[in-house]
């Protein structure tokens, strides 16, 4: 999102400010308290532990969303603690979910010497290679950890050449090159046979008026001109679709996010 | 830009952000009905696709998203584990999200419980591993191998959930359920290398970049959006999150649409003033 432009204030306006940040904190707290004290003060233990967890995720919430009033303090704070948080979740996530069961168990904790010396023939390659990447931090020995970039690249090039060749470049072409009456069927009724032709023609002209518009070799002359601003039609039919659909991706998280707010936090029945 | 036409942006930005606000609170808060929709074609391929499978086949789900996409993506996992446990298929999850396994394992405790399946029997979640693409192959050579053991430290080997299932070939489907550009790893090293169908439930953000893939087969059916989440839950005969969500998303569309006609209404009688070029 992009930074909102910071205007000169009078110390009015920042004094009403703050008044209504004061306002604001103090009806959330009356809110919650309001809202979760079955589960803020019974018995359960986890309830109060949810509960907690909810007013804090309200919070966090809210003091993202008052971005689009001003950034502010309160906003660089959950931002940073959103990172951080992030990031500390993914380390544990790793260590327990991949270092701890590839790494450390098989060859700290091996229940025999023979599964510890297949651990030390099979996994030693790859833990070195890993170890070396960790040498960029070094200037010094930064550059072994090329070896392991160069066995990275090599292997993603070599497997990737063939399978993306194979997914996006000829099975695509093979969909593009289909007759056109391909999706007439005997069964389906005359629309939609109707459709499927008028489906596939405008394929084929969109495909062709698009390709030629990116087509810099030669000069567009008078019909060429026509055919390239029929491409930036149907390019811009697709940049419409694509909007639109963004749009209902953002909204469908708003809609999330309101969802907890009023019948999570809130706990407006339903 | 002068100071005054600053202000005047920021101020028309704010009122923006509160009608959308509001747009969306109201019709929550007043309970608007639900409208009535038709499922798309799309959903129905991917109902239709879990539907055509045997009771006891194993479905791959690969749950590729994060608290980020909860909204539009929640409701299609839950969808979709609901379905297969009617449908008495064993899903076996995965996820190369690092952020995922903690929602995913509350997806899967919430369906469980819901429909009184147990993990390691009648579904697996065989949780977290890094590589990517790595992954997606080493498990076309064997699951176990690359799982030793799943998300609740249960060892695969052995497990009924995986009987008879020694690598991503032996699986009936593949389903993925992905914020980013995930489903075009698991189209390349899973389902076309490896023949089995594929079908996705992806981000609306992510749906037009799926379609050329739907027209060539390589994707069976898509779920897109939280659209296609109130899809699916309107082809299970439910009302969940998705479905309640649609009369929200129509107010804030009709919205949408009325501020983007109303703002360029604006500006074409501004141009003819002579006050915009």
């Amino acid at each position: 999102m992009e930074p909102q432009a910071q205007t000169t204030e009078s110390p009015m306006r920042r004094t009403v400010e703050a008044a209504v940040m004061i306002a604001l904190g103090t009806a959330f707290v009356v809110a919650s308290i309001l809202c979760q004290k079955d589960s803020l003060f019974g018995k359960n233990a986890n309830d109060r532990i949810e509960a907690v967890g909810i007013i804090i995720a309200a919070a966090l919430t809210l003091i993202m969303y008052s971005f689009l009033y001003r950034d502010n303090p309160l906003f660089k704070i959950a931002e940073n603690v959103y990172i951080g948080a992030q990031l500390g979740y993914g380390a544990i996530n790793t260590w327990r979910l991949a270092l701890r069961p590839q790494i450390y168990n098989p060859l700290a904790l091996a229940p025999s010497n023979q599964a510890l010396w297949d651990a030390l023939v099979f996994r030693s390659v790859p833990i070195l290679l890993g170890v070396l990447l960790l040498t960029r931090l070094s200037r010094k020995h930064g550059w072994l950890s090329r070896y392991s970039y160069s066995m990275m690249v090599g292997w993603g090039a070599g497997m990737t050449i063939l399978v993306m060749t194979d997914t996006n470049i000829l099975q695509q072409l093979q969909a593009a090159a289909k007759p056109i009456q391909a999706g007439v069927t005997a069964d389906a009724g005359w629309w939609a046979n109707a459709g499927a032709v008028t489906g596939a023609l405008t394929v084929l002209v969109g495909t062709v008026c698009v390709l030629f518009y990116f087509f810099f070799s030669i000069p567009h002359g008078p019909v060429g001109q026509r055919v390239s601003k029929t491409g930036i039609w149907f390019l811009m039919l697709s940049f419409g679709a694509s909007f639109g659909y963004t749009a209902m991706a953002r909204i469908s998280l708003v809609i999330g996010r309101m969802r907890f707010l009023l019948f999570e936090w809130l706990k407006i029945p339903q | 830009m002068p100071a005054n036409d600053t202000q005047g942006l920021i101020r028309t930005r704010r009122i923006i952000y509160l009608l959308v606000a509001a747009a969306i609170i109201v019709p929550y808060v007043i309970q608007m009905p639900i409208p009535s929709f038709h499922a798309q074609e799309e959903a129905h391929k991917v109902y239709d696709r879990v539907e055509s499978l045997p009771a006891g086949s194993r479905v791959l789900i690969a749950m590729e998203f994060d608290p980020n996409c909860e909204a539009e993506l929640r409701p299609m996992a839950e969808g979709i584990l609901r379905h297969c446990f009617a449908r008495k298929l064993v899903p076996i999850l995965v996820t190369t999200n690092y952020i995922a396994p903690a929602l995913i394992s509350d997806i899967c405790q919430k369906i469980a419980k819901e429909t009184g399946t147990v993990s390691g029997k009648d579904w697996v979640f065989l949780g977290y591993r890094p590589g990517m693409a790595n992954v997606v192959i080493t498990m076309g050579e064997s699951i176990q191998r690359t799982f030793e053991t799943d998300n609740f430290s249960q060892t695969t080997r052995d497990m009924p959930a995986l009987a008879g299932v020694n690598s991503l070939k032996d699986v009936s489907l593949i389903t993925v359920i992905s914020l980013g550009d995930t489903v075009n790893m698991w189209i390349q090293y899973g389902s076309d290398r490896l023949k089995v169908p594929l079908v996705a439930g992806v981000t609306a953000v992510m749906a037009p970049d799926l379609y050329p893939y739907l027209n060539t087969g390589q994707v069976k059916g898509i779920l897109a959006g939280l659209r296609g989440a109130a899809d699916y839950e309107l082809l299970l005969h439910r009302s969940d999150d998705a479905a309640k969500g649609m009369q929200v998303q129509s107010v804030a569309h009709g919205l949408l649409i009325a501020l983007i006609i109303g703002a360029n209404v604006r500006f074409l009688f501004r141009r003819a003033q002579g006050k915009e070029a």
